[in-house]
């Protein structure tokens, strides 16, 4: 293989090297195993390989040429040595692992995909349904003043319904929301009907933390206001969604209730019949008709429109579907949790 | 609150009407029963016996063998007590019986030898009282066979309901019957009141004198005098403890009867202690201390309504009488108080005092002005009954400052139009008049009422439709089955956050919730933080102002459980307060939504395919990378690194998109993680949300893909070890025409040989051009350039040569 390089002149010189790097390209695409491989090397990257050999021509090239020859080596020289350890590296893991018997009941080299926290999850599969009906997704602020909170959603200042949420007070006006509802109140404050929006987030409540509530949780209020919005259609509407939602056999029932914010004011329950153990009516959300106060307090004309609302809890609903009893377990992220859903 | 159906049974006639019946309507109209306590249930198989004859047992000195009869057959029981004997009714458990008192069920047991088909119950084991000495003897007359719980009028069956704070008027027994002859068509009767008054009139044995009237709008007194303290008869002892109250003596326990009949709040005082015989209404004044009912001494506020006499206060109005005039054994003549307070006035008390009492209950949810009269008279009349006594004449009304009775209208349409359906006129008639609407004009269009002084809740037609509704049933009213969905413009907030966490789950990193309340140690040290006014503990006791504290607290708690290896990010708001200044408006604090990312542990572990790898900081970058190049498509987002004493990090670094800064992120430093209880490095960025969703995003338009080859040079710099790979690549790109598509860098390389603090970086760089093949000769120029700029900013020399 030794040629008469020096006669030859820069072009020539080129070309011998592209040549070079051909034939080590097409000497490495046959590489089979660990043994063809040392063959290679000993051809081209050995003491006395090709590649050597080109390096020792370039005492032979004019000086003014050595520059570029010199480049296109070193690139020859990177290119053959880099590919080379990539297949030793590739040839040495296959015979480790596959020498002669492929064993594919080995476990797959495996990429995890996270997930979305449970509670992430059931909202998603809430909002889904809701979209499907025609609902917007709208949020809020967490931390919000006592009107939003309460005065506009037509609870009097020193009325016991206060009591019905026990509330985390920044100030004696800023507050930690206890429900979504006061989105309803921005979102009219913005938008003139027809609104129909869920509205979805976290909400807190200033009670003891146990395997039955923790100090905040997670609600979706929904709104729908036009001018011949009616109880029936919030009915129809909730129980399209709890058919959807739990399966549609689900047995359900409305009944009255109270929320300063709505009238006639309702709450749904569902037939709860975990294994083993007897049925139950569980609630499930709170809705109503609109309450004219709350329509006037955003300029809203109450006998032209009327509007619903609803709101339920996140983390019953999914607690529920998935048969968790302790709802702490939410909010400890253990990863045994969080793996399984 | 407790309702006992006997005692419903005295206004409204259920006896045809079963408990499943009652508790189905009254939940359904907005009265929810929460729980049902069936009385005689425990005491099933539990009869009234005869005991027909009594021997020695054969085998046992104390015992004795008794043969029971149960109105049919004859048992054989073996007995315990000292007190048996024949002839005598017992309380027989027969087998099957649970026994109230500790819930051991009965079974054909063998004692000593002899066979026992059951138990003589003592009054303990009955759960009727303490008495253990022998077997309760009942009374001769009852018949055998009977149940023991209707021989012994414990057939009650005493419901919880739950009374929404609108539901004043359903505060009492009479209140819910109400509701029950309106759910079922029933007649509702009030007691009968005859008074034998004689001898004085009211007014002239006491005065009242109300001062402040806003507050105390109407206060009935009654006189009567003469009583005889004592314990309070059976029937009334009996209704009292079937709704969980402690009888005390005949004059209280009437007082809190009546309470539970009416739903009105009364009060007794000894009249011979109210000084001057005369009650002043009125505020409490500056520094007033008062000792009340339950012998502990409360502070009032200057605005606190009082009842005093004319030299003290006597009790806290509608919330606790005092010491000084309560009803004592020695007690002959007495004052009975029944007000119409003010609701707020008595909520703001009873809330400043801490006291919440049956009273104050029903008086800051609004009771029944109309009804003091009445509920003072029933009282007189019970007491009597009771306590004997001679009934003043009359009452004393101090009622200055009269509630007139409104009305309201209501359109039928109106009520078609809300509830989506037609109620028939006549129905709606029906339902109003059966609450106590009554009815005082009916026109084509709908009817007006007066609204009946128990019912605040009630002012408007919205407010009637919904009464109508309620008892009418929402489970009639039918469900439509289908909906116009309107097209105005649809809107997302979530969607951008949902994007995130798919692009973050799809890198294996799985979102967490955690608390947003964190202790104040913690909360300051990331931020300048908001606290509560009333947190419920001190790891409780301030807003969070960074994510970091829940996520490390997530990383400890799994550690705990050995896992290691965590992959996880949290969503959501933090807050902080602008300045140390109060918080009087939204412009006072941020509440600014993040996203924390971390990794800790492994990358691999335990794989048979390649060797544990722990996360390092390029782990950390690679994923930023990947995920910024979702989020933000064909925007440049640069990596800078930091070093800052303030910093949370090692290795630190920001993200920077324009000018802006999104997020902050490096290596935790130890300082963070010992005080979290971690031993193992944590890496983590935390983006600021609302900065990057106000990055404006260009709408994505396909690229044409390439027709003609690419060119590829590969060439490894050695330089000194602290210039950036950013930094050559930089020059790089300044140094080549656009030819240059893309470099790339495929290997790092330090090595004594290279010499002391040098390295070797590798490119390859890649030539095309989207509308030819590229010729030698200009790839070859641009790649001279890059490496002649390289060599000459940073002293590189090439590798190799």
């Amino acid at each position: 293989m030794r040629a008469d390089w020096h006669v030859l002149g820069i072009v020539a010189m080129i070309e011998k090297i592209n040549e070079t790097r051909k034939s080590f390209d097409e000497d490495l695409s046959k590489v089979e195993n660990v043994t063809t491989l040392e063959d290679l090397r000993i051809k081209f990257l050995g003491r006395k390989g090709l590649v050597s050999q080109l390096f020792e021509s370039l005492k032979d090239v004019s000086k003014e040429d050595k520059p570029k020859v010199g480049q296109a080596l070193n690139q020859l020289k990177i290119h053959t040595q880099s590919k080379f350890d990539e297949l030793k590296e590739k040839l040495e893991k296959d015979q480790m692992s596959s020498d002669e018997f492929v064993d594919l009941t080995l476990p797959g080299r495996k990429r995890i995909i996270g997930s979305k926290h449970i509670l992430t999850q059931t909202l998603d599969e809430i909002k889904d349904i809701f979209r499907g009906l025609g609902f917007s997704i709208y949020e809020g602020p967490e931390l919000e003043s006592d009107y939003y909170n309460f005065e506009a959603l037509n609870f009097a200042p020193d009325h016991p319904a206060r009591d019905m949420q026990d509330t985390f007070f920044v100030t004696d006006k800023f507050l930690l929301r206890t429900h979504t509802s006061p989105v309803q109140i921005r979102l009219m404050e913005k938008k003139k009907p027809p609104l129909r929006a869920i509205m979805p987030g976290k909400v807190f409540r200033n009670e003891a933390i146990s395997a039955k509530s923790y100090c905040l949780f997670h609600q979706v209020e929904g709104l729908y206001v036009d001018t011949d919005v009616t109880f029936a259609e919030l009915k129809g509407t909730l129980v399209a969604f709890v058919k959807q939602f739990f399966g549609q056999d689900i047995k359900y029932r409305f009944r009255a209730s109270f929320f300063p914010f709505t009238e006639p004011s309702a709450e749904m329950d569902i037939w709860w019949e975990p294994k083993g153990k007897q049925g139950r009516w569980m609630e499930i959300l709170g809705c109503g008709m609109v309450d004219p106060n709350v329509l006037i307090n955003v300029g809203i004309d109450p006998e032209k429109y009327t509007g619903y609302a609803f709101g339920m809890g996140i983390e019953r609903t999914a607690m529920r579907k998935y048969g968790i009893d302790d709802i702490r377990i939410l909010f400890d992220n253990d990863k045994r949790f969080l793996t399984q859903f | 609150m407790k309702i006992s159906i006997n005692w419903l049974n005295d206004y409204v006639d259920l006896k045809n009407i079963s408990v499943d019946e009652i508790v189905d309507k009254l939940t359904y109209a907005g009265l929810e029963v929460e729980e049902v306590d069936d009385q005689a249930k425990k005491f099933e198989n539990i009869v009234i016996g005869y005991v027909k004859e009594v021997k020695k047992h054969p085998n046992a000195d104390k015992l004795s063998l008794c043969k029971v009869n149960d109105g049919k057959d004859d048992f054989s029981v073996v007995c315990g007590a000292p007190n048996v004997s024949a002839g005598q009714k017992v309380a027989f458990a027969k087998v099957g019986a649970v026994i109230p008192n500790g819930g051991m069920k009965l079974e054909k047991a063998k004692i000593r030898g002899e066979v026992s088909f059951g138990m003589i119950c003592s009054e303990r084991e009955l759960g009727l009282g303490d008495n253990h000495e022998g077997i309760r003897v009942l009374d001769p007359s009852l018949k055998e066979g009977l149940s023991f719980a209707e021989a012994m009028e414990m057939n009650d069956t005493v419901l919880e309901i739950a009374i929404t704070p609108n539901r004043a008027d359903a505060l009492s027994h009479i209140g819910i019957a109400r509701e029950l002859s309106a759910l079922f068509d029933l007649q509702l009767k009030y007691p009968d009141i005859n008074l034998k008054e004689s001898g004085k009139k009211s007014e002239e044995l006491a005065s009242v004198e109300i001062r402040n009237p806003n507050n105390c709008p109407r206060y009935v007194g009654k006189v009567v005098s003469n009583v005889g303290i004592k314990e309070s008869p059976d029937w009334l002892k009996k209704r009292l403890k079937s709704v969980g109250l402690r009888p005390i003596n005949n004059v209280v326990d009437v007082t809190n009867f009546v309470l539970h009949e009416v739903g009105q709040p009364l009060h007794a005082f000894d009249l011979d202690n109210l000084g001057g015989r005369k009650i002043i209404v009125r505020d409490a004044g500056k520094d007033t201390k008062f000792i009340t009912l339950d012998s502990k001494e409360r502070k009032l506020q200057s605005n606190d309504l009082m009842i005093c006499d004319t030299n003290k206060p006597v009790a806290i109005a509608g919330v606790m009488g005092g010491e000084n005039s309560e009803v004592t054994s020695s007690t002959k003549n007495l004052l009975i108080e029944s007000a119409y307070f003010n609701s707020s006035s008595i909520r703001r008390t009873s809330k400043q005092l801490g006291i919440l009492t049956d009273a104050s209950y029903r008086f800051e949810r609004g009771t029944d002005p109309e009804i003091t009269k009445w509920a003072a008279r029933r009282a007189a009349q019970l007491i009597q009954a009771t306590a004997g006594g001679i009934i003043a004449k009359g009452e004393i009304d101090a009622y200055p400052k009269r509630i007139n009775k409104k009305k309201a209208s209501l359109r039928y349409s109106r009520v078609e139009k809300i509830l989506g359906y037609k109620i028939n006129n006549s129905t709606v008639k029906k339902i109003l008049a059966k609450l106590g609407f009554e009815i005082k004009s009916v026109v084509k269009e709908g009817i007006t009422v007066m609204l009946p002084s128990y019912r605040h809740d009630i002012e408007r037609e919205i407010d009637l439709i919904e009464e109508v509704a309620r008892i009418y049933g929402y489970n009639k009213i039918p469900e439509v089955g289908k909906i116009t969905v309107t097209l105005e413009e649809k809107v997302d907030h979530s969607a951008f956050n949902d994007r995130i966490r798919e692009f973050l789950n799809s890198l294996s990193f799985y979102e967490i919730i955690t608390n947003s309340l964190l202790s104040e140690d913690i909360a300051k040290r990331f931020g300048n933080a908001i606290n509560l006014l009333n947190p419920q503990s001190s790891e409780m006791s301030h807003l969070r102002t960074s994510l970091i504290p829940g996520l490390l607290t997530t990383i400890s708690n799994n550690l705990k459980v050995n896992e290691k290896d965590l992959q996880l990010f949290e969503l959501g708001k933090v807050f902080e307060k602008i300045s140390d200044s109060n918080i009087n408006d939204f412009k006072d604090f941020t509440e600014s939504e993040q996203l924390l990312i971390a990794l800790t542990g492994n990358r691999i572990k335990n794989e048979w395919f390649e060797i544990d790898s722990p996360f390092n900081v390029y782990d950390l970058t690679g994923f930023v990378e990947s995920f910024l190049t979702k989020i933000l498509p064909d925007i440049s987002v640069n990596l800078k690194s930091v070093d800052e004493s303030q910093s949370k990090f090692d290795n630190s670094f920001r993200l920077y998109c324009e000018n802006q800064i999104i997020g902050l992120g490096g290596k935790l430093k130890n300082e963070l993680c010992t005080l979290f209880d971690l031993d193992q490095d944590v890496y983590m960025v935390h983006v600021d949300l609302s900065v990057l969703k106000g990055i404006s995003i260009s709408k994505k338009i396909f690229n044409e893909l390439l027709k003609f080859p690419k060119v590829y040079r590969d060439v490894a710099f050695v330089l000194d070890k602290n210039i950036t790979s950013a930094q050559v690549m930089n020059t790089i790109k300044e140094a080549c025409t656009n030819l240059l598509h893309n470099i790339k860098l495929f290997d790092i390389f330090q090595s004594e040989s290279l010499g002391k603090d040098k390295k070797s970086l590798a490119f390859q760089l890649e030539f095309c051009n989207s509308s030819r093949t590229l010729t030698e000769e200009e790839v070859e120029k641009d790649f001279r350039n890059a490496i002649k700029s390289v060599e000459k900013i940073y002293n590189a020399q090439l590798r190799g040569s």
